[in-house]
């Protein structure tokens, strides 16, 4: 009798070469990055396509001398922001202001300028009130009651992340010290050097040659090696695991629904059965790594930036790779036993999808805290290990402490191996139920008793 | 030795018992026969002489040795739902189903039955280009390559046209003349007498009939008779002690009752019309069965 490893295998090639042999396949490792970086890509093209259309800014100023005031202060920021220094092209809306003095019936105001907002005849309008002057030599007064405008009030019916809106509080803000400055007796003349704005270069830890003793500088920080690297390495981990694994849910369907299940099982046991469309996916998801990885790097080398290539958490993101394949592809085969059609197995799919999109949701936050209690324990989930963790040690400045990522490793393999067992006890029983769906409670009674 | 010896095995599923106390002795080199109506545990002892069901009780060896779920070379097992990769080529597929259960290149054997059954032309074609019937015939070849001592087929006649199920039929028996034992399920009575050499019945669970189809026709004597008479089924009525009248078309049989004189029944018959055929037989396969599972036994049953 042949090994049982043999007929794993016999299925994991079988499932392999039927995989990357589709145009599916093919077009599937141009496609999926492009799906996955459709939304940056986007964004990077609204970056390059800005909205430049002219704003017009209605300044109502009750001290009569800031507008003017901010007024300068906006175009000398727009003088440095509106074009671009190497291609000249317009980067920013041009702003253009009005200043109109406080009417009798400040509410009536508001509500006529509210109206020319809501006909585009004008972008905002921002209130300058009496009071703004008078936090010079003190503590501004702060409002009790955030509903209630403060000294300086913007009416607008722009979106709560609208870069125009920030411009304009910086304008106003820069606009206002320039008045308190020259209150405090500073000449406009030196108003442009007071607040000229004052680069601040990052850098990482200097460090000591065990052999020669010698101090090596520390590397300036790459703002885009910082966020880009880490996140595109997670992003990769994820596209590749959800590429790999998510199929296997109605392939195992598709197997039951055309019968050729039985045929199988009467040559291989359930576990190798599993097993070996386990490792054909795994298999089909290294071949889609090693293309994404070479590539990548290769591409990066073209582009004269290779010391953003992440080699060191190359060997973490196989083994996380493996991992996760391994315990989502058997999640899945479990799930597609006990479904009664491939149809009803697209409904389990989200299941399948919580541990790689769970991760995405939380990439901003682990990225500005990376060594946070939430961030660390989130990343020690075995569930979330792959993703987190890789996140957190692919971060140049991450200072994941040594011992995490093997701690990690351990329970995510405990994990999968749990998993894997308690999938092979589903999926033997499932695999030969016919026209009907498993219950949860049945798959929870068939992975604890077998 | 019994290529199966199945002791005391009972299966449940749910409240459903599909398989209740079964035992019974398949010799080697003999055909097998499973009848019994749908539903009746036929396919759940063959999966489970196959290991892919493990019995709840009892025990199940396989040329002496308990299977305990291992898949073994010496087996090979067509389900009643066939089962192929539609996409896969024919011989490649092929060669993937020998070499899962053998754990060798199976190549030549491949060739040699696609020769053998008429296929060799479609080897290299896709298995969803061709007819039902090759289909079919691709799948009985993925059950017996390379060469294993045991066959299993649910139901391996199901579907097909007389020239393929001739070809199978032939080739079975040639197997079974190389030494390979053949468990079968049929519901086909004639292939079951014609094929089988033990014949076992199964009904709701049970075994109800096993053994040779001359011992089983034994258990119920000479009590039918075979009779073809002008005007058919319209001159049987009221016959004296005849229990049922099977109309088969051209002839029709009637079942005897105990003690009942057939020469009584023939000269009831001349004096009512033409009678160019009368014979005195064991009961066919068939009435066999459904004296069993028919609706008279189910109502005798309720009675």
């Amino acid at each position: 009798m042949h090994s049982d490893l043999h007929r794993i295998f016999l299925i994991a090639k079988r499932d392999y070469l039927a995989t990357i042999r589709t145009k599916a396949f093919i077009i599937g490792l141009v496609v999926a990055p492009l799906l996955f970086g459709g939304g940056f890509l986007g964004v990077a093209l609204m970056v390059n396509k800005p909205d430049i259309k002219e704003r017009r800014i209605a300044l109502v100023d009750a001290t009569g001398v800031v507008a003017a005031a901010v007024i300068q202060a906006a175009q000398e920021r727009s003088a440095k922001d509106l074009f671009d220094k190497t291609t000249h092209r317009q980067l920013q809306p041009r702003y253009v202001f009005e200043t109109l003095a406080p009417a009798a019936d400040p509410k009536l105001q508001r509500l006529e300028l509210s109206e020319r907002i809501r006909h585009e005849q004008l972008f905002a309008f921002v209130e300058i009130g009496p009071t703004v002057l008078n936090g010079v030599l003190q503590a501004a007064p702060q409002t009790a009651d955030d509903s209630k405008p403060g000294p300086v009030a913007t009416y607008t019916n722009a979106g709560g992340f609208d870069e125009a809106s920030r411009w304009l509080s910086t304008s106003v803000n820069e606009g206002i010290q320039r008045v308190r400055l020259v209150q405090l007796g500073v000449g406009p003349d030196r108003l442009a050097g007071v607040l000229a704005d004052v680069k601040v270069d990052r850098f990482g830890l200097l460090s000591r040659d065990p052999k020669t003793g010698e101090i090596h500088d520390a590397g300036k920080k790459n703002e885009v090696a910082e966020f880009a690297v880490p996140f595109g390495i997670m992003l990769l981990l994820g596209m590749i695991v959800m590429v790999g694994s998510s199929p296997m849910l109605s392939a195992v369907t598709e197997d039951k629904a055309q019968r050729l299940v039985e045929m199988l099982l009467g040559l291989v046991t359930p576990f190798e059965l599993m097993m070996g469309k386990v490792l054909g996916a795994l298999g089909t998801s290294l071949t889609s790594s090693a293309f994404y990885i070479i590539g990548g790097t290769l591409a990066l080398y073209g582009m004269g930036l290779s010391g953003m290539v992440p080699f060191a958490v190359f060997p973490w993101f196989y083994v996380y790779l493996i991992a996760d394949v391994v315990f989502l592809c058997s999640f899945a085969a479990a799930l597609g036993a006990g479904c009664g059609s491939p149809q009803d197995a697209q409904q389990l799919a989200i299941l399948l999808l919580a541990p790689i999109m769970i991760p995405y949701f939380l990439i901003t936050f682990v990225i500005q805290q990376p060594n946070g209690a939430i961030s660390t324990g989130l990343s020690l989930f075995p569930p979330f290990t792959p993703m987190l963790m890789l996140l957190r040690q692919a971060m140049p400045s991450g200072g994941v402490p040594a011992w995490q990522p093997w701690v990690g490793l351990a329970g995510v393999l405990v994990f999968t191996l749990i998993m894997v067992v308690a999938a092979a006890r589903i999926f033997r029983v499932a695999i030969l139920m016919q026209g009907k769906n498993a219950k949860m409670a049945d798959l929870v009674r068939w992975a604890v008793r077998g | 030795m019994d290529a199966v010896q199945i002791s005391h095995v009972t299966k449940t599923f749910g409240a459903v018992t599909a398989v209740d106390d079964l035992s019974l002795t398949v010799p080697e080199g003999s055909v097998y026969g499973f009848i019994g109506p749908n539903g009746s545990g036929k396919t759940t002892t063959m999966r489970m002489i196959s290991s892919i069901f493990y019995p709840d009780r009892g025990d199940i060896r396989v040329f002496g040795k308990q299977m305990l779920g291992a898949r073994s070379e010496l087996i090979g097992y067509l389900p009643e739902e066939r089962g192929l990769y539609k996409k896969m080529a024919v011989q490649p597929m092929l060669e993937f189903y020998g070499e899962l259960r053998s754990g060798r290149k199976v190549t030549a054997e491949v060739e040699g039955w696609l020769k053998r059954l008429d296929l060799a032309k479609w080897a290299s074609h896709k298995v969803q280009e061709l007819s039902k019937g090759m289909s079919q015939k691709v799948q009985f070849i993925a059950t017996v390559v390379p060469a294993p001592k045991l066959l299993i087929l649910d139901e391996p006649f199901s579907g097909l046209d007389p020239v393929s199920a001739d070809a199978i039929q032939s080739a079975i028996l040639d197997l079974r003349r190389g030494g390979v034992t053949v468990i079968l399920s049929t519901h086909d009575m004639q292939v079951a007498e014609h094929m089988c050499d033990y014949i076992c019945m199964i009904f709701r669970g049970k075994k109800v009939l096993d053994g040779t189809l001359a011992s089983i026709q034994n258990q119920y004597g000479n009590d039918t008779i075979r009779v073809a008479a002008a005007g058919g089924m319209q001159f049987l009525d009221g016959l004296p002690d005849v229990e049922r009248v099977r109309d088969l078309g051209q002839v029709q049989e009637l079942r005897m009752a105990r003690g009942c004189d057939p020469q009584q029944v023939l000269r009831t018959l001349i004096a009512r019309t033409r009678v160019s055929s009368f014979s005195i037989m064991k009961p066919s396969l068939h009435d066999i069965f459904v004296r069993i599972a028919g609706p008279e036994a189910a109502e005798e049953q309720i009675a």
